[in-house]
């Protein structure tokens, strides 16, 4: 089988004489990363390209039959609630154009490393990833006929504030060189991290009736095992192929587990607050899939390469219990100009929270809540007006703590070129100090907007340019989301309910 | 008579994405639309690509073939991802039910010395040119502008792969199943004097930094290769008695026809092209015309070799198909 699988695949390869093979492959240098002998990648999957096709022409005819299915039922309406949604519009709009990105990458790498093995593997992971692109809007695509907030997701991917987290933080990967973004998305993103940045999304489903998306997630599972290990396969063959690789990778390790990091914190607050039926809190889920699985399981095994745990690990277990409350309390207040609402956590949601939280969801964010009450009864809903300082690398508004007081502002400050630059961690502002020149040309939607460049001057400017409409944010309680759905399921006297002819 | 199933109708509010309904206006989108058109992000990129600073992730200037609306070319297969593989997989069977029913007539060795040569010799180590072609493909997967492009891009690369390994299939088969053949297959394609042209035509191309005249160039080799191989020689081996290569041939055969399908109409978007259009077809007549002298110089002696082993007139067919390509040029610019 394996020497079948070579001949068919790797032996493919052979030597250039007409043209230098180093400007057939002009990427694999600048890096500083050294490869002596490429044939040591092991591909353990061995497919071959018609297995490939026939296994998953038949997982996407087994999908696609789920999809038709829950459409025409109006399956929607068996969702827990139409506030869940949320997490989805968040994915739709956050996580689905990463698919795409990864999708064009790995394509670049398929071509530009030098042995036949991982760019085969490559290529596949590259198709795959237009499967989850296509098959995940698919999915969702029904939702949008039914629901706000999903109908402008790619011009929103591109401009809106929260979404230039995940856009630069693929956008950072795409600019990198071949051996750092394998670093950066085949190791970090689907390995050290997709427990916590993509299955939350699909436990999420399950747990409140998205039949769809649950079976997206499933139907995933395979091609995901196949990227974690082509990620895990890249980082030990950097490793072993030269000593000198050992501290280059140790760097892009510390960069992007902090990186990714900082995407997860949107995760973290969906999973604790936009969840109607709760999965699991983003402290659990934290501690089994990052601390256990990650720190006691995979950096023990790569200790045998000279490779430590991640600089700044030590700041994101400190905030554990802090993260998802102080990420959310942010995006309630500044959900108005965003595409997906929020709302007030109702007493059994604050109990649960309370419970989960026991050090400090009563201490710290429970006060902050009340306060909030006492503007509900009064009918003022509190929404910021102003506009939040960003941090220059992960984009996302000032709102960390000091890693050793949850009552004090994290800001740290940066020079380069006699200008000033925010982050708003040590870890940000010390991938901000390694590359300065690529991150002052981030692109900051709230220095854009004062720069004039969001549609102009007004908060209803920036939002029509963003093609954000009537219920897509906001206060979920009163939405037209909200609204549709109780007269949509208040229905059952059928007097609003046509039949098909 | 039918029954009535009573269903809940709720009209929905939205019939599709509104990118969907800016282009095609307020109507139901296709599969293929939603998971197509405009997904390649369009602006406010963060950062430049180290290996690269003048460009953008995505940059119309990776190539100056230039379409003003990148979406004014789709597909006209309408793959996406579901149908793409499922195409594939149907592909597939039944390329491995020919080599099935080869080995189980035992026809490969029971073909005339000289078409076993011509297998051995030549087709089987066109998997290399294969694996070439999806390393090219994969660049405009990358570079290319536009998502309707790339696709179908990545496609190809893809495919090329699994036409690569058909044939290595082939050359396993040939070689009473054993990888013998193909390490043999190997050596000829890196040193027989009649394969060195298309090596260097593959290797060269390589090079080709932008994505347009990149692909001009495979398909040009490509159209010589398959007119060659799986047309012409497709029909000289049924009148010389060697129908098993024939079999073999079919399929290759039935997916160029696949891929020309997009390359075509992508020629024809860029020729079309109400602001582009007269620039493109310089273009596509200029880099055509350079490629083709390159590719009938690459293909000559593969033809020759040909004919010394089965006397096909397989160098007049590579003429004809040269022909065919100068006159849709000389239409493009007359």
């Amino acid at each position: 089988m394996k020497q079948r699988y070579e001949a068919l695949t790797r032996d493919l390869d052979w030597e250039p004489s007409y043209v230098a093979k180093s400007d057939v492959f002009p990427h694999t240098e600048f890096e500083g990363i050294k490869i002596h002998d490429w044939s040591k990648w092991e591909d353990p999957f061995r497919l071959t390209v018609d297995a490939y096709t026939k296994y998953q022409a038949e997982k996407d005819k087994r999908l696609y039959a789920v999809l038709d299915g829950f459409a025409q039922s109006q399956g929607h309406l068996t969702l827990t609630e139409a506030s869940y949604l949320n997490a989805m519009k968040l994915f739709l709009q956050g996580v689905t154009p990463l698919e795409y990105q990864a999708h064009r990458n790995f394509a670049y790498l398929a071509r530009h490393l030098n042995g036949p093995g991982p760019r085969f593997a490559a290529l596949c992971q590259s198709i795959d990833e237009m499967r989850h692109t296509q098959t995940e809007i698919h999915t969702l695509s029904n939702y949008n006929k039914y629901y706000g907030g999903f109908h402008n997701y790619l011009e929103q991917h591109d401009r809106v504030w929260y979404l230039s987290v995940p856009k630069s933080f693929f956008d950072d990967a795409l600019t990198a060189g071949p051996f750092e973004f394998l670093i950066a998305i085949g190791f970090s993103f689907e390995y050290l991290l997709t427990n916590l940045l993509f299955v939350p999304f699909m436990s999420g489903a399950s747990f409140n009736g998205d039949l769809p998306t649950m079976t997206f997630g499933f139907s995933a599972q395979s091609d995901e095992s196949r990227h974690m290990t082509l990620g895990l396969e890249a980082i030990k063959f950097l490793l072993e192929q030269d000593e000198a690789n050992v501290p280059i990778v140790q760097a892009w390790i510390d960069k992007w587990f902090w990186r990714g990091y900082r995407v997860t914190a949107l995760v973290a607050q969906m999973l604790d607050y936009m969840l109607p039926r709760k999965v699991m809190s983003w402290k659990e889920a934290f501690e089994l899939y990052f601390e256990e699985q990650m720190l006691g399981g995979l950096f023990q095994d790569l200790a045998f390469y000279g490779i430590t745990p991640p600089k700044h690990v030590d700041d994101a277990i400190a905030e554990k219990e802090i993260l998802s409350h102080q990420v959310y309390w942010t995006l309630y207040q500044f959900s108005h100009a965003a595409a997906f609402t929020t709302t007030f956590p109702d007493a059994d949601a604050q109990t649960w929270l309370a419970e989960n939280y026991p050090g400090t969801f009563d201490k710290l964010y429970k006060p902050l809540w009340d306060k909030e009450a006492r503007n509900l009864e009064n009918g003022g809903r509190h929404f910021v007006r102003g506009l939040p300082q960003l941090c220059q690398v992960c984009q996302i508004p000032m709102l960390f703590t000091e890693p050793d007081d949850p009552t004090t502002l994290c800001q740290r400050e940066s020079v380069h070129n006699g200008e000033k630059f925010q982050t708003c961690s040590n870890g940000c502002q010390w991938i901000f100090e390694r590359e300065p020149e690529k991150y002052v040309q981030a692109w900051l939607p709230v220095h854009q907007i004062y720069q004039g460049n969001c549609g102009g001057p007004t908060v209803p400017d920036v939002l029509a340019w963003y093609g954000i409409q009537e219920g897509d944010g906001g206060e979920y309680k009163g939405s037209v989301d909200d609204t549709n759905w109780k007269s949509w399921h208040n229905a059952a006297d059928h007097s609003h309910i046509g039949s098909e002819a | 008579m039918q029954y009535e199933l009573r269903t809940q109708v709720i009209d929905p509010p939205r019939k599709t994405f509104d990118h969907l309904v800016r282009r095609y206006g307020d109507r139901p989108a296709s599969r293929y639309e939603e998971g197509t058109i405009d997904i390649q992000a369009k602006e406010n990129f963060h950062y430049r690509p180290l290996w690269d600073p003048a460009h953008d992730i995505y940059d119309e200037a990776y190539s100056a073939f230039r379409l003003t609306d990148p979406y004014s070319f789709t597909d006209p297969r309408q793959y996406y991802y579901a149908p793409y593989v499922t195409s594939r997989a149907a592909m597939a069977d039944a390329v491995a039910a020919t080599l099935d029913y080869l080995d189980s007539r035992d026809l490969l060795s029971r073909l005339p010395d000289a078409w076993s040569s011509v297998m051995g010799e030549l087709l089987v180590p066109l998997r290399h040119y294969e694996s070439g072609a999806q390393m090219v493909s994969c660049d405009i997967a990358r570079f290319g502008f536009g998502t309707t492009i790339t696709q179908c891009a990545a496609y190809a690369a893809f495919d090329r792969i699994g036409n690569a390994q058909a044939l290595s299939r082939v050359g396993i088969a040939l070689g009473g199943g054993t990888a013998e053949l193909l390490a043999d297959a190997k050596t000829r394609w890196v040193e027989d004097a009649s394969l060195q042209g298309l090596r260097r035509y593959v290797e060269e191309l390589f090079l080709e930094k932008d994505w347009g005249r990149a692909l001009v160039r495979l398909d040009v080799a490509d159209r010589l290769v398959y007119g060659l191989f799986f047309a012409h020689l497709d029909d000289a081996a049924i009148d010389q008695g060697a129908g098993s290569y024939s079999l073999v041939a079919q399929h290759l055969s039935s997916w160029f026809a696949d891929q020309r399908k997009w390359v075509e109409a992508l020629y024809k978007a860029w020729v079309t092209d109400p602001g582009t259009g007269a620039a493109n077809t310089q273009l596509l007549a200029v880099t055509t015309t350079e490629a083709l002298a390159a590719a009938l110089v690459a293909l000559g002696p593969v033809a020759a070799r040909a004919d010394e082993l089965v006397g096909a007139a397989a160098a007049a067919s590579l003429d004809a198909t040269a022909t065919t390509i100068r006159d849709a040029v000389a239409a493009l610019t007359a």
